[in-house]
């Protein structure tokens, strides 16, 4: 499929796009997530199309899944209001303060320091330590 | 005449299923003779305040075992099972889904004190700890019966159906002794753990009369709980059957108050203190904003590690939380003209189809499954973020934000020329 964008034409294999895609919803549905990080790679590694395409492009992907996942998870009555209701503002909050600190900090660091925590939290869960 | 052969043996198995379970049958209350008059029952407090310690006391028949059975009265919460496992019989994987919205918040057996060693084997047993064998060991299953009762439907699931993301075919009820047995299995699905279910405590004197200190956790669901005593007389064993005389008394209840910020999460059965949650996600969204992610996935693993929550509920509820900050991203890049359409919507539709499943999975698994499957999960996040702070990508991704500074600031440009 031809992707045009401001004037520059790339092509995208969407059978790729669509089947990495409909796995990452899966997964990311199944967790509880929205599945950018995973979204991101597919569209830049997977498909070969460059990162100011994918930026809003992916965010627009996942919000379908984000949308169905909700309404399904609701359907099964996973949904709790009250900690909705304790959540939602925070991560309002959150939107709020984080790109104030944004300025200040490496994103490199912030990403390392992520790795690291992502790999206590995934051993952890595994019941590694 | 061939077909008549055939329902013979099925006739015959439908007799003897009749007349088995008057065999086993518990005699109640009346069987017993003048020391078989119910046991009596008192608490020493009629309110707790999010928990604490209270004590049982009473008398029951002389030489008798007491259980207390302890249930929440008011709150309810769902709890569900999905049976994948190969039978060792007969070879065939049943799929069944058994689902029940009516299990109690809180549900636990109070066993006499000499009951200490086995509930120790069973906690050493670690996970793979059986409820039905433990309650038959200790002789709570006297006891037990107000999980028994609850309604449980059960679906024949099939693999297409959890594809399609349907429960499959809802089955007739189940028989009583069916009910009970699977009960048992969601029981144990739902709280987990020996200590939450059992505790040996009664302490009771020759004559009969009875204590039990019993501790109530904080974090529990608040209101109306009930306690009733039963004392098991004797056993007799006859062959296969066993047959169990016991005496009940009547109910007692007593009071769970929770004041905020303590507040009861109705979909998880469990009050928490919501401070610390709101603290947690506050946190998480900062760093999510400042690692260019949303930080779903850091933050349900830490909030199913530090609270008490079902893994379905986490994920449940952190979905939508999520949804409002996609939107107004959408809504933001598509000011200046940042998005393809035809791109996001493609593959959208893919992806609306996974978001259509995944959450029927969330049901399916268990809360260990859940967390092995997402240990993995971030592991390869991990590794994805790694490769992102490695030089080739650095210089790449360098050569990029450049191109899309750019974009930006024609898109602005434009914008404004309109405007």
């Amino acid at each position: 499929m031809k992707v045009d964008f401001w004037g520059q034409e790339f092509e995208a294999n969407m059978f790729v796009g669509c089947i990495g895609g409909f796995l990452i919803a899966i997964m990311s549905s199944m967790f509880g997530f929205g599945g950018g990080p995973f979204m991101v790679p597919l569209m830049t590694l997977g498909l070969r199309l460059p990162m100011y395409i994918v930026v809003g492009s992916s965010l627009l992907a996942i919000f379908f899944n984000t949308a169905m996942g909700t309404f399904r998870h609701y359907q099964f009555g996973n949904f709790d209001l009250v900690l909705f209701l304790v959540m939602f503002p925070a991560a309002i909050l959150g939107g709020y303060i984080g790109p104030k600190i944004a300025k200040k900090l490496s994103p490199v660091v912030v990403k390392r320091v992520a790795c690291a925590g992502l790999v206590i939290l995934g051993t952890k869960l595994l019941g590694l330590f | 005449m061939n077909i008549k052969f055939r329902v013979l043996p099925i006739i015959a198995l439908a007799m003897a299923l009749l007349f088995a379970p008057q065999a086993r049958a518990e005699q109640p209350a009346a069987a017993g003779g003048a020391d078989a008059s119910a046991p009596t029952i008192n608490l020493d407090k009629s309110s707790l305040d999010n928990g604490g310690d209270f004590v049982i006391s009473g008398k029951a028949p002389a030489g008798s075992k007491v259980y207390i059975e302890l249930w929440s009265a008011e709150k309810t919460v769902k709890a569900n099972r999905f049976d994948g496992k190969k039978d060792p019989k007969t070879g065939i994987i049943p799929y069944k889904f058994y689902i029940t919205k009516d299990m109690p918040a809180f549900y636990k057996i109070v066993a006499p004190v000499e009951m200490a060693g086995i509930l120790d084997k069973a906690k050493a047993a670690g996970k793979s700890w059986k409820y039905s064998e433990v309650l038959k060991e200790t002789g709570a299953d006297a006891a037990y019966t107000v999980p028994a009762k609850i309604q449980i439907d059960n679906y024949q699931a099939t693999i297409m159906a959890s594809i399609l993301g349907s429960r499959g075919t809802l089955l007739p009820p189940m028989d009583e002794k069916a009910s009970k047995r699977e009960s048992m299995k969601l029981v144990k699905v739902r709280f987990r753990s020996v200590g939450n279910l059992l505790s040996a405590k009664v302490e009771t004197a020759p004559d009969g009369s009875y204590t039990a200190k019993v501790s109530i956790r904080s974090g529990l669901a608040p209101g109306k709980y009930n306690a009733r005593v039963t004392a098991v007389t004797e056993r007799i064993k006859e062959g296969d059957k066993e047959t169990v005389k016991k005496v009940t008394s009547e109910v007692a209840s007593f009071e769970n108050k929770i004041a905020f910020p303590t507040v009861y999460l109705s979909t998880a059965g469990t009050s928490i203190n919501i401070i610390w949650p709101f603290l947690l996600a506050s946190a998480v969204t900062i760093f999510g904003v400042l690692m260019g992610a949303g930080g779903g996935f850091i933050l349900n693993p830490l909030l199913l590690m530090f609270f008490p929550l079902p893994h379905t509920v986490v994920a449940g509820t952190v979905m939508p939380t999520v949804l409002f900050a996609q939107g107004t991203g959408i809504a933001n890049y598509s000011k200046i003209k940042f998005i393809n359409w035809k791109l996001g919507i493609g593959i959208g539709c893919a992806m609306l189809v996974g978001g259509f499943i995944g959450p029927k999975l969330t049901e399916m698994i268990t809360l260990d499954q859940f967390k092995f499957l997402f240990g993995w999960v971030l592991l390869i996040l991990a590794a994805l973020m790694l490769w992102q702070t490695t030089p080739g990508y650095l210089a790449n991704n360098k050569k990029e934000q450049a191109i899309l500074k750019e974009f930006k600031k024609r898109a602005a440009e434009a914008a404004k020329a309109k405007g």
